[in-house]
This record gives C-alpha cells, sequence and structure tokens, in this order.
C-alpha cells in the first residue's frame, strides 16, 4: 500500500509534512524510500520462505529419518521376539517325533529370531537416543530377552529329556514353558509393540503439522513473492518516469530472479506436501498396519501351537485367537465357529466386488486404503489360514488331540504350516510395496531439497534475497550519484 | 470516490481473507472435539463396584478406576477441582460417549473388537483376568466349565457372561441383573449358582463378604481394561497412551494396584501392558 501512496505522487505542490521530514519529497528520497521498501519485503519473502521449507525438511526428517525407521526397527523386533516363543511352542509340541530335519530347522529359525531381535533391540537402542523413557524400555526388554532365553533353553532341554510323542509336554516343561511365555507376553512383547505405536504417533503428529504448514507455506510464498514482484515493478516504473528510460537493467534482472524463485518455491513446496503425503497414507500407514496384522497374525500361528501344547490354559488361547482374528479381520461374531462362516461370507462378498469391504480391523483398513491383487493374495492366504484353523480344533474336539498335532506341525505342501508360511510371504510382499512407495517419497522428497540451481534450497534462499538486494541497491545506485 | 483506496480495500480483504481461510483450514484439520486442552473433564466411572469404582456416603467416588481416572486427567493438564465423575453401568458405557454426556469412560471397561467399533481406546491401563465366583460351601465348580448346567449371573452390557455361554460354547442358564453388585446379593440368596468376571472386579466383592463366597482361581481370559473416548480422537488417545506410560514408569500403577489389591491373594501385574493402538 505504500507503493499505492507514493506512486500518487507527482503532486510536488503537497507541502511538507511528516513525508517531508523523511526526505520523499524529493525523488532521491523516493528512490530510496522505495528501495528500502523493496529490500525489506523481499526480507519478508526469505522469512516465509525458509520458514516452509523448514517445514518440508523438518516433515522429511522425522517421517523419514527418525520415528519412520524407529517405527520399522521396534515392529522387527516385535516380530522375533513373538517368533522366538512361537518356536519354542513348535519345538515342544513336537517332542520325539520331529525328523532331524525338522528339528535342525526349528532350532535354526529359533537362532534366526533371536539374532534379528539382539540386532532389531540395539538399533532401536540408537534411534532412541535421547529418550530416556524408551531407551528404559529398550533396555528392560534386553535384558528380559537374556531371561527368556534361559528360561526356553531349560523347557527345551527338560523337553528332549522326557522323550515324549508328539503333543502336550510333562508337566513340568510346560511349568517352565508357561514361565517363558508368560515373561515374553508381559514384559517383552509389550514395550516392544508401544515403542512402535509412540512412533507411529510421532509420524502422525508431524505429519498433521508439517504437512499442512507447508501447504500454507506454499500459499503464504506464493503472496510474498507478488509483494515483492509488485515493489519492485513499482520501482522499476518510478525510475524509468523519472529518468526516461526504458529499462533498469539491474532491477529488471532482480524481478526476473524473484519470478523464478517464487514459482520454483511454490513448485518445491507443492512437490514436498505431495511426497509427505505419499510417504505417510500410501506407505507409512500401511506399512504400520501391515506389519501389526503380520505380528499378530503370526501370534495366532502361536497361540494354536499353545492352545495344543497346554490343555490347561486351552480356554484362554482359544478365547486369545479369537480376540486377535477379530483385530487382523473383524466381521461380527460371538464364538469362533461364526467367526469362520462370517470370515467365508464376506470373503465370497470380497472376491465378488473387491469395493463391497463388509469387515473392518487392520486388513479393513487396507482393503479400503489400497485395494489391489496384492492385499486380495494376503486376505484369501488369512482365510486359507483360519480354515486349517477350524479343521485343527475340531479334530482336537472330537479328542483327536494327536492327529491335530500331527496337522498343525507338519510343513509340506498344503499342510496348516505350509499355507501359514505361504500367507505369512504374500503379508511381506504386501508390507514390501508400501515400503517401496514409503523409500521412494522419502528419497524424492529429500533430493527435490537438495536440488535447486544453487544447490541445497537452505543456502539457495539466502544467496538469492541478498543478490536481489544487491541488485536493487545496485540499480538505484546509479540513479542516485546523477543527485550528487 | 477514490478508486486506489477501493482497489487497496480490496486487496486487503482478499489477504485477510486468504489468512482467515489458512487458520480456518489449520483448525479444522483437527477434527472431531479432542480430550486434549480441555479445560474440564467428565468421567464416566463405576459407582458400585467395590475397589474399582464407587460412591461413597458423602457423595465422592473411589476405587483403583477412580484414581487412574484423576491420575490421567492430571496428566492431561485437568486439575482435580475440574474433574466431574460421573456414574455408568455396564449398559451405558457406549450411549455416554457416543452421545457426549461424558468425555472418557474408566469403568472396567475391556476392550472387544466389537466395542471398537464404537469407541476409540486409550490404554488398556490393566489386563485382568475372567475368573469364577462361587459360594464358599460350594466344591463342586472347579472351573469354568463346571458351570455347565448352572445359573449364572448375566449382567448386561458386560461381556462376561458371553465369553463363558457364547465363546466358551458352555451351557449354563443366564440370569440377568443389572449390576454385579446385583449378583453378589443374588449368589448369596441361592438366586444363581456363579458369577464370571474379571478378577479384580470379584476381588473386590470378596474383600467384602470373605467367608460368604470363594473365588475359584481358574483365569481364563485377559481383560484388557481400556479408557473409552469419543471415537476417533487419535490425539487424545495418544494422550492418554502416554499418560499411562508414565503411570507405569513412575511406580504410580503398582502403587495403586497395591493400595487397592494388596490384600487380597491377586497376583498383580506391575509391567506396562501392550496397547491397543489408537487409529
Amino acid at each position: 500500500m505504500l507503493v499505492t501512496a507514493t506512486s500518487r505522487e507527482p503532486r510536488r505542490w503537497r507541502p511538507a509534512g511528516r513525508f517531508g521530514r523523511l526526505g520523499l519529497q524529493t525523488t532521491p528520497g523516493r528512490i530510496r524510500a522505495l528501495a528500502a521498501v523493496a529490500v525489506l519485503v523481499i526480507a519478508g519473502f526469505y522469512l516465509v520462505a525458509s520458514i516452509a521449507v523448514g517445514n518440508a525438511r523438518d516433515g522429511l526428517r522425522v517421517i523419514g529419518h527418525d520415528a519412520g525407521p524407529q517405527v520399522l526397527a521396534t515392529g522387527d523386533l516385535y516380530f522375533a521376539l513373538g517368533d522366538l516363543d512361537s518356536q519354542v511352542a513348535s519345538i515342544l509340541l513336537t517332542g520325539r517325533e520331529s525328523s532331524p530335519g525338522a528339528r535342525q530347522q526349528q532350532l535354526r529359525r529359533y537362532s534366526q529370531d533371536r539374532a534379528v531381535a539382539n540386532r532389531a533391540a540395539l538399533q532401536a537402542a540408537e534411534l532412541s537416543a535421547g529418550d530416556p523413557a524408551d531407551q528404559a524400555a529398550v533396555r528392560s526388554i534386553l535384558d528380559g530377552l537374556g531371561q527368556y532365553e534361559r528360561l526356553a533353553s531349560r523347557a527345551m532341554v527338560l523337553d528332549e529329556q522326557a522323550h515324549h510323542p508328539a503333543g502336550p509336554p510333562p508337566a513340568n516343561v510346560i511349568a517352565v514353558y508357561r514361565q517363558a511365555t508368560d515373561l515374553m507376553t508381559l514384559e517383552l512383547l509389550p514395550p516392544a509393540y508401544n515403542l512402535t505405536l509412540e512412533g507411529g504417533a510421532t509420524v502422525r503428529e508431524a505429519y498433521t503439522a508439517k504437512r499442512s504448514a507447508v501447504s500454507s507455506g506454499r500459499l503464504w510464498v506464493a503472496l510474498a513473492g507478488l509483494v515483492v514482484i509488485a515493489a519492485l515493478a513499482a520501482l522499476q516504473f518510478f525510475v524509468a518516469a523519472r529518468f526516461r528510460r526504458r529499462l533498469n537493467f539491474a532491477l529488471a534482472v532482480a524481478t526476473l530472479g524473484l519470478i523464478v524463485l517464487t514459482v520454483s518455491a511454490v513448485r518445491l513446496l507443492s512437490g514436498e506436501a505431495a511426497h509427505l503425503q505419499a510417504a505417510k497414507t500410501s506407505g507409512f500407514d500401511s506399512i504400520l498396519t501391515m506389519s501389526r496384522a503380520r505380528a499378530i497374525s503370526n501370534s495366532l500361528h502361536a497361540d494354536e501351537r499353545r492352545f495344543l501344547l497346554d490343555p490347561g490354559r486351552a480356554d484362554t488361547y482359544s478365547l486369545a485367537y479369537l480376540d486377535k482374528s477379530q483385530t487382523v479381520l473383524y466381521v461380527a461374531s460371538a464364538d469362533l465357529s461364526e467367526y469362520y462362516t462370517a470370515l467365508g461370507a464376506s470373503m465370497k462378498a470380497y472376491r465378488a466386488n473387491p469395493q463391497a469391504v463388509r469387515f473392518l480391523g487392520f486388513y479393513g483398513d487396507e482393503a479400503r486404503a489400497h485395494p489391489g491383487p496384492a492385499v486380495s493374495a494376503a486376505l484369501s492366504r488369512f482365510q486359507q489360514f483360519q480354515a486349517d484353523d477350524q479343521r485343527i480344533r475340531q479334530l482336537a474336539e472330537a479328542g483327536h488331540d494327536r492327529q491335530a498335532v500331527m496337522l498343525l506341525t507338519g510343513r509340506t505342501a498344503g499342510s496348516p504350516g505350509y499355507d501359514f508360511d505361504r500367507y505369512d510371504q504374500a503379508v511381506v510382499s504386501l508390507i514390501g510395496q508400501h515400503r517401496a512407495t514409503f523409500d521412494q517419497a522419502i528419497r524424492a522428497g529429500d533430493r527435490e531439497l537438495g536440488r535447486s540451481v544453487l544447490g541445497n534450497w537452505a543456502a539457495l534462499l539466502p544467496l538469492a534475497a541478498l543478490g536481489a538486494a544487491v541488485l536493487i541497491v545496485a540499480g538505484v545506485w546509479a540513479r542516485l550519484a546523477e543527485y550528487r | 470516490m477514490n478508486r486506489g483506496r477501493v482497489k487497496a480495500g480490496g486487496w486487503v480483504s482478499a489477504v485477510v481473507t486468504l489468512a482467515l481461510g489458512l487458520s480456518l483450514a489449520a483448525c479444522s484439520a483437527a477434527g472431531p472435539a479432542s480430550i486434549v486442552g480441555q479445560q474440564t473433564l467428565r468421567i464416566g466411572v463405576k459407582a458400585d463396584q467395590p475397589g474399582l469404582g464407587q460412591r461413597l456416603p458423602g457423595g465422592r467416588f473411589a476405587g483403583f478406576d477412580v484414581d487412574v481416572a484423576r491420575y490421567v486427567a492430571a496428566r492431561l493438564g485437568v486439575r482435580p477441582d475440574h474433574i466431574t465423575f460421573v456414574p455408568v453401568t455396564s449398559a451405558t458405557r457406549e450411549a455416554v460417549l457416543e452421545n457426549g454426556s461424558v468425555d472418557m469412560v474408566i469403568a472396567t471397561y475391556s476392550i472387544t473388537p466389537e466395542r471398537e467399533t464404537k469407541v476409540t481406546f486409550g490404554g488398556p491401563y490393566y489386563v485382568a483376568h475372567q475368573d469364577t465366583m462361587v459360594r464358599a460351601d460350594d466344591t463342586a465348580i472347579r472351573s469354568v466349565h463346571d458351570l455347565k448346567g448352572k445359573r449364572l449371573c448375566a449382567v448386561t452390557g458386560s461381556n462376561s457372561w458371553k465369553r463363558v455361554t457364547q465363546e466358551l460354547n458352555i451351557t449354563a442358564t443366564l440370569t440377568p441383573a443389572a449390576s454385579y453388585s446385583e449378583c453378589v446379593a443374588m449368589l448369596l440368596d441361592r438366586k444363581v449358582d456363579a458369577i464370571s468376571t474379571d478378577d479384580l472386579i470379584l476381588a473386590g466383592y470378596a474383600a467384602r463378604s470373605s467367608t460368604a463366597v470363594r473365588i475359584v482361581n481358574a483365569p481364563f481370559s485377559y481383560e484388557r481394561y481400556g479408557i473409552g473416548i469419543r471415537k476417533g480422537d487419535l490425539s487424545g488417545c495418544e494422550a492418554v497412551n502416554k499418560a499411562v506410560s508414565q503411570m507405569y514408569l513412575d511406580g504410580t500403577a503398582a502403587a495403586l494396584l497395591q493400595k487397592w489389591f494388596g490384600r487380597t491373594r491377586l497376583q498383580l501385574d506391575t509391567h506396562v501392558p501392550q496397547f491397543e493402538g489408537c487409529g
């Protein structure tokens, strides 16, 4: 508005007043004032743009390099811990009837899980540096893991000594296994899961704040750019009119530079907002949802084993199985047999029309947000896994415990163990797809922030603002010199 | 008529509109009213559950759930005198959250997938186990399976009897009641043979009439006590989880469990439970 006030200036007879004291009644005074205004609005533009770019950088840092990776690391930790206990249950359940090859394989997976858990715990510890509560949680997991391994080893040694047929081991083995599995469920798994959730909350918070800051920052940058260009244009016109020259070269260069800068800053911020959104909604959210689905599915498989392993707690494990199944994929049902039926019906409807997602839970979220062959494949294998579960429970209920155990522990094609592994592979590949989307979006965001005519945007902005200010001073300097 | 001023005015109003639009957009992005940032909280608790949530003769509320509610509210920045406790029953818990007459429910409220379709749960702040209570002279019932053919008390809105008759398919005869206090009275009057619900609830009654009743001590489920808030309040749920983590970290949880259930024979778990997750 100062611009409009001064442009109506030619009425030279106006008495020297407030403007007079500032020297605004003379041409050099007005040029100085206009130039000062232009430099000031450039400073404002610089401020607005660097805040917006800073928001984009912060968002990428938290989601892509800080809380995001922590969520992935603690997710791996949770899965490996759960699988550790599941493998122990499997070994105890098989007893002496496992072929040497199968036993080797079970033990190999057990040590793999242990290695993954240790590695993931160390990574989580590194990422939680600076947060004492998180560090305490990771420390307690590492301590507990040592204790768990001792109990598990003891149970396995006792089990080997018992030399029992496939099925529930003797009471002394079950007693030690109960201690181990309780330690796992009560003291190790909860802090790992809570760390994952906490990381998820941090990502959500950062995303909500930063993405809206980047999108509104984009509008503010556009607005500030327009004001800068208007101020420069006013200065250009005033100088041109006063000195009867067509163009002030330095001012023209500054104006052109700032037009280019504004347009590319707005484009950058639009791009960053889009990358943040892609990383969060097409990548991170699904990775978190499906990693939780994978971990809980794995503990479903473990509950099948524990159900047969520890008859004294069979009720507890059956009820937990239903609750967990409904967390993974919810269909209204009062008990397990209703669940199998309702699952079958809703899967049939889904296959007929993948838009008809009549279920909730983790799979409900995923199927609604990202329909496609990957989620359909995981769903049909989940259904197969549940059908196998029904067979196993029917055998157990009819008193054929031994057959149920043999069916569950088998790993040949078409056996429940084989089906579960295939299901797990489908979930892993679904997570892998989202992981690729996530990594791609974060890389693109980083790349664009680091890539401009002058390298990094953080370096470009002050240089460009300074350059424009220098050009303005240079542009008016020669004209002002004519008055000296 | 000064055209320059009109133009300038238009420009100003455009900027103001833009700024207002931006700030409004920022507000609406926050979603439905959250329990975060509230000055006052109305918290639904049980009024007749000894040890958990009970209205005392003076009108004050006391119990483990009530103390947890005070702790969580304090962590959310609400002053103790700005908390209003509202009595709720098992049957009204979803309704009072959905119609907005309370902001939060901490009332032995087990997280179930079905309830999660209507309510967002923070926590759990404790994992209880379902067990069975019978008259002290009844030695025939030793596990939940012995309830076959017996009269089981069924509290409206509670999930516990469904676990027995539906999920475990045990054919007990259901006798409806409005609350567990009523169930205990019916048990002592020999109108029902058993009450099956969370060990924390049973412990509260057993402490009052310890010679007349007996807890079977055959737990068979994980009952995750959640903090119910309005569906979709994600930042509220995350704040509640932070508060619960803190409650276990600073030893308050262990102290409160000891305060309310230390004298019973219950095995108390003082490790932070695995949270349900907000999203």
